[in-house]
């Protein structure tokens, strides 16, 4: 998988195809229209496993688009259009026999605004494992606690789990979403601008548990927030107009951006 | 004065806006308080007044009202006097200048009977078969009488069966009108008796609760002009509520059909402005439906397959309970529909796409976070439509209720539920008591408690329905 | 990391998802028909009218149509300034917690069942009016009137008092100063009937030009529906002002506009769609409402425009005689034509009202610098 792929791009568009590790998902030439306007292009590139990848872009290039269709929440709008395919473990997220409720529980995602379900903060962890069959009380109450301690939420909440969701501040349900996803052991965790409605405390705490995730799972991370995709992310690519702009190692797209392009945005030289 | 606001008419605009405004709520806290005033007055024991006119005559009764004199100028009152048997009429007109004296004695009772209506007059006696009481001890004596009945009645120990000397048949009042006339009264015709003039105020609020329950948990009497309206108030209920069974299920289904799951393209546009706008199509048309498909349609044809050794006397083919709730249930399914819709459409998306990304499909998305998060908008609706139903009176005079309904819709009887029984209701109690009785004047009193209660529970529905919207928006709020 | 998978679970989650949104699809569905087939039935039960032929029976519609629209008419004459006049004051002059108090109140005026205010009109205010026809017929000048006398006296009141009794709150401490005014009117008007020379309005009326009185009559109609109307007129006339970007007027009142000014020139126009489609609205109820006009009207079936007698409505004569109708009969069918006809006019009625209220909607989006 070292060979980059083949691209009918224009000159410019010098990307790089990579695979430092495995990947975990694939995106083929991936196209999607809303209403037959186009949001992404002949989009490609590779997630590897255990690591953080960062979308980055100006507004309304297109990466939450591209994380929403990785989880397949574009089937709720009829006016969408595809194609191109993604894969996730070397299998279509669009295959028809595919069982998106089993996809979606494999594809975690996290909001730019904290959505807590009104109920307790046990019943919001414990909420993805009822849905999966009946359980032990004893072993849901230990995958809620673990979940809740991957989220680094345990020892604020332990002492109120049965209080409202919503009696939480912003980063504290941040985090509570985050342990919620983490209960139903995903395989890849997607992040849309996770930290973009908190406080800087609040956001340096979801940073640090970003980082500390990868050795569990692989994420997958929009912001816009230049910072932040270079201090957690170990790849980034840059998305405009719909298209992958760029894509490599965060230090190399970072420090040394082969494209003009790509410069212009980092250093805040948009037109 | 006026010429400072004809110069600066701007500055008069206002005022009489302002006046649209005072005008509106004069006009409700009137209705209000003349149904209040009159509705709960009416049971509140008022004095009697023992009057003798210019000619001699000596009338007794309850002052009503007073009016202008129709032929010479001065005003006339209305006395409730009574006493049907003896004077053909319960009303006497007086004008005010015939009164030469007024007074208020305290021996004078007010006797409760079970045929010709109340009785206003003097006890003489109490004619026992062993012995003739008079006085303040036959007035002892009767509401001891009264009292027993009422224990026994209330199924307490019975102490005529153990031999107590109490047996009502052959005890008989001997009673007098305040004019003189005599007449003997068997014990068991009177209901109750009292003597409004000698009450203390404390008598007086124990009479009147004791008024107002007897009115909130009696049948009606005497043509619909006396008693109360216990079954009127049950069939409503009842009717309301097997409306609510109907009309929940149905419209919040659709509400979820048209907001969740029906693609938001033109046409889900057209058909929800369509059910939006069938809350403004009239309720008599919702009533012509009803007999039409509901009785007549499917009542005929149910009579015909099952009921057929009763025909031609329908029993599904003619107005019943059942009909009566699904015509009000078609009625109230706009309400129903588009609060549910509001509810739904307030919950953000991102609870949706919450529940979603946990891997929840779209039912457990559904019963698990949405419904939960959009039931007190349901509740609501549904609030709204048996607030509107309880007042609906137009279609029901089409479809099933009765005027003096002969039996309860739910009994002891199998099936115990009556689905196709006749059934009274408040509403058109109010109608038919005001308009097609006869002797309005006297049923008066009565209507006003009727509508009262009507109003209080149709008020206290739309008020915790108002509340209920209120917390919800307070509760989104933060 | 590996999912705790359980194949069956999942396809028994799915199968159950599908088949409960199949039920809902069919369920929701089903209720739009049923809906759906309130105008089919009609439409079915009309029908054998063609075959009838008989056109002369459509003549007995006619003296309920009009009135029909006699009644709303009066009802709306009482109900359109009421309401609208109440809606500028409270979208502009009120005080928000008296306006936040309002609303509900209003609410509470249009929950009361019609059964009940049609009692209240036919049996109470109908022979009251009769008897003082000439103190009602004051009140109808005399009450503006005295809220003009209220504003003037306010003028030239002090500072201290116009703060005690703000026009913010006017709406609430006119309220007593009505009761005053009533009393006074009906204190007077024995006395100026007296100059009369029949004494009383009513044998006036009829002895000078002939106009009959009728205890239940179109005027007792129209107050007691527009009591009915006003709630409904007024909160969607309320909505649409209150709706008006405060930019608008604030940029009015800039320019040196007085706060009436601005809401004449500004906010009626811009708002205008919408108390359009209030009055709408308030007609479609008007014209369909049933105890009211069946209790309050006298129910005969007459050809006349006077406000002092009675008509009866097409809701009215479906209430009374279609119970008693032969299904099958030329009335019932008559009646059902009628039924007919009032459900295609509120439901254009309502349709052309929320039509605009939407565009109404678009503008104001606009306005704001929404696209």
């Amino acid at each position: 998988m070292q060979a980059s792929l083949p691209k009918s791009a224009p000159e410019n568009a010098a990307v790089m195809h990579f695979a430092t590790a495995e990947s975990c998902l694939e995106i083929n030439d991936f196209s999607l229209a809303y209403a037959g306007v186009p949001a992404l292009q002949g989009l490609s590139l590779q997630v590897p496993r255990h690591r953080v990848t960062a979308f980055i872009g100006p507004s309304g290039c297109g990466k939450s688009t591209l994380l929403r269709a990785i989880n397949r929440l574009h089937d709720l709008n009829e006016s969408v259009t595809l194609s191109g395919n993604i894969q996730l473990e070397g299998r279509d997220i669009h295959a028809p026999q595919l069982n998106v409720a089993e996809l979606r529980r494999r594809v975690g995602m996290v909001f730019q605004n904290p959505n807590p379900f009104p109920m307790s903060i046990y019943e919001n962890v414990a909420f993805g494992l009822r849905l999966q069959g009946r359980m032990l009380k004893r072993k849901r109450d230990d995958t809620v606690e673990w979940a809740l301690q991957s989220a680094a939420l345990w020892e604020e909440v332990k002492d109120r789990l049965y209080r409202s969701a919503w009696t939480l501040s912003g980063g504290q349900q941040q985090r509570l979403v985050i342990a919620r996803t983490l209960a139903v052991q995903p395989d890849v965790l997607l992040l849309d601008e996770p930290a973009s409605a908190l406080d800087p405390i609040s956001t340096l705490k979801i940073e640090e548990l970003i980082r500390n995730l990868k050795s569990q799972l692989t994420l997958v991370l929009v912001t816009h927030n230049m910072q932040q995709a270079a201090r957690v992310s170990d790849y980034t690519a840059f998305l405009q107009g719909g298209e992958l702009v760029e894509y490599g190692p965060t230090d190399s797209v970072f420090t040394n951006p082969r494209l003009q392009r790509t410069e212009n945005y980092i250093t805040g030289r948009m037109a | 004065m006026i010429q400072h606001l004809a110069k600066n008419r701007d500055e008069a605009w206002p005022w009489l806006s302002a006046a649209s405004v005072a005008l509106s709520l004069l006009m409700l806290a009137a209705l209000v308080s003349l149904l209040v005033v009159r509705g709960l007055g009416h049971f509140w024991p008022a004095p009697i007044e023992e009057v003798t006119l210019a000619d001699g005559q000596v009338i007794a009764g309850h002052a009503v009202r007073e009016a202008p004199l129709p032929d010479r100028p001065g005003h006339e009152r209305l006395y409730y006097t009574a006493n049907r048997d003896l004077d053909g009429a319960l009303w006497q007109w007086v004008a005010l200048d015939t009164i030469q004296t007024r007074s208020t004695p305290v021996e004078l009772v007010l006797l409760d009977r079970a045929s010709w209506g109340d009785f206003i007059g003097r006890l003489v006696a109490v004619v026992m078969p062993n012995e003739r009481l008079e006085g303040e001890a036959a007035w002892q004596a009767l509401q001891q009488h009264l009292n027993q009945r009422n224990t026994v009645a209330n199924g307490a120990p019975s102490r005529a069966a153990s031999g107590d000397s109490y047996v009502p048949g052959d005890t008989y009042l001997i009673v007098e009108s305040v004019e003189g006339r005599q007449r003997q009264q068997p014990l068991h015709v009177i209901h109750r008796a009292q003597r409004p003039n000698a009450m203390s105020m404390g008598e007086k609020i124990q009479t009147w609760g004791s008024a107002v329950w007897r009115f909130l948990s009696q049948g009606p009497r005497a043509a619909n002009t006396g008693g109360g309206v216990w079954p009127a108030i049950f069939g409503t209920v009842l009717m309301v509520l097997l409306m609510s069974l109907l009309v929940t299920p149905f419209g919040v289904l659709a509400a979820i059909y048209l907001n969740e799951i029906a693609h938001q393209g033109r046409l889900t546009r057209l058909v929800r402005i369509g059910v939006r706008n069938l809350a403004g199509v009239p309720s008599i048309v919702y009533g012509v439906f009803g007999l039409g498909v509901f009785v007549y349609g499917i009542g005929g044809s149910l009579d015909e397959w099952f009921f057929s050794d009763t025909l031609p006397s329908p029993t599904f083919g003619t107005g019943g309970l059942l009909w009566a709730s699904l015509t009000l249930a078609l009625l109230t399914l706009p309400v129903v529909i588009v609060a549910t819709e509001e509810g739904l459409a307030r919950i953000p998306d991102a609870q949706r796409e919450g529940a979603l990304a946990l891997g929840a499909t779209r039912l457990e998305m559904l019963t698990r976070i949405v419904l939960p998060m959009a039931a007190p908008a349901m509740l609501t609706g549904v609030i709204l439509a048996v607030a509107r139903a309880a007042g609906e009176v137009a279609p029901l005079m089409l479809v099933g209720v009765a005027k003096l309904a002969p039996q309860m819709p739910l009994d002891g009887e199998f099936p115990y539920l009556h689905l196709e029984r006749k059934f009274m209701h408040l509403g058109y109690h109010i109608f038919d008591t005001a308009f097609h009785g006869e002797d309005v004047q006297a049923a008066l009193p009565l209507v006003y408690a009727t509508a009262l209660l009507l109003v209080l529970i149709v008020l206290v529905l739309n008020l915790t329905a108002i509340f209920l919207r209120h917390h919800l928006r307070r509760q989104r709020g933060n | 990391m590996t999912p705790p998978s359980d194949t069956l679970n999942q396809r028994l989650r799915l199968a159950r998802d599908r088949l409960a949104t199949g039920l809902i699809t069919a369920g929701g569905i089903g209720v739009l028909l049923a809906v759906l087939a309130i105008a089919v039935f009609l439409l079915w039960e009309t029908l054998p009218l063609l075959r009838l032929g008989d056109t002369l029976a459509l003549a007995k519609l006619t003296p309920l149509a009009w009135g029909t629209l006699k009644a709303a008419f009066y009802a709306l004459l009482f109900a359109v300034p009421l309401a609208l006049g109440a809606a500028m004051y409270s979208a502009l002059f009120m005080s928000t917690r008296l306006r936040h108090r309002l609303k509900p109140t209003l609410e509470m005026m249009e929950a009361i069942p019609g059964v009940v205010v049609g009692f209240i009109a036919g049996l109470i205010i109908a022979p009251w009016v009769e008897r003082h026809l000439a103190g009602t017929l004051l009140l109808v000048i005399g009450l503006p009137l005295s809220a003009l006398v209220a504003g003037t006296i306010w003028h030239h009141l002090g500072t201290r008092l116009q703060r005690t009794l703000p026009l913010s709150w006017a709406g609430l401490w006119l309220v007593p100063w009505f009761v005053l005014m009533i009393a006074l009117a009906f204190w007077v008007t024995p006395l100026l009937e007296q100059q009369l020379p029949e004494d009383d309005l009513r044998r006036f009326l009829d002895k000078q030009w002939g106009i009959d009185y009728a205890t239940r009559n179109a005027m007792i109609v129209g107050v007691a529906m527009g009591f009915a109307v006003i709630p409904s007129i007024y909160a969607l006339a309320e909505d649409a002002l209150a709706d008006v970007p405060k930019s608008l007027l604030e940029g009015a009142q800039a320019l040196g506009a007085t706060r009436w000014q601005a809401l004449w020139k500004v906010a009626l126009p811009t708002a205008g769609p919408g108390l359009f489609s209030a009055v709408m609205i308030g007609a479609g109820r008007a014209v369909g409402e049933t105890m009211i006009v069946l209790m309050a009207s006298g129910n005969t079936a007459l050809f006349s425009a006077s406000p002092f007698e009675g008509m009866r409505s097409i809701s009215a004569a479906i209430a009374i005689e279609l119970p008693e109708a032969a299904p099958g009969g030329l009335t019932y069918h008559l009646l059902i034509l009628a039924a007919l006809a009032l459900f295609v006019f509120t439901f254009l009625v309502n349709t052309l009202a929320e039509a605009v209220r939407q565009r109404l909607r678009r503008r104001y989006r606009r306005l704001e610098g929404h696209p």
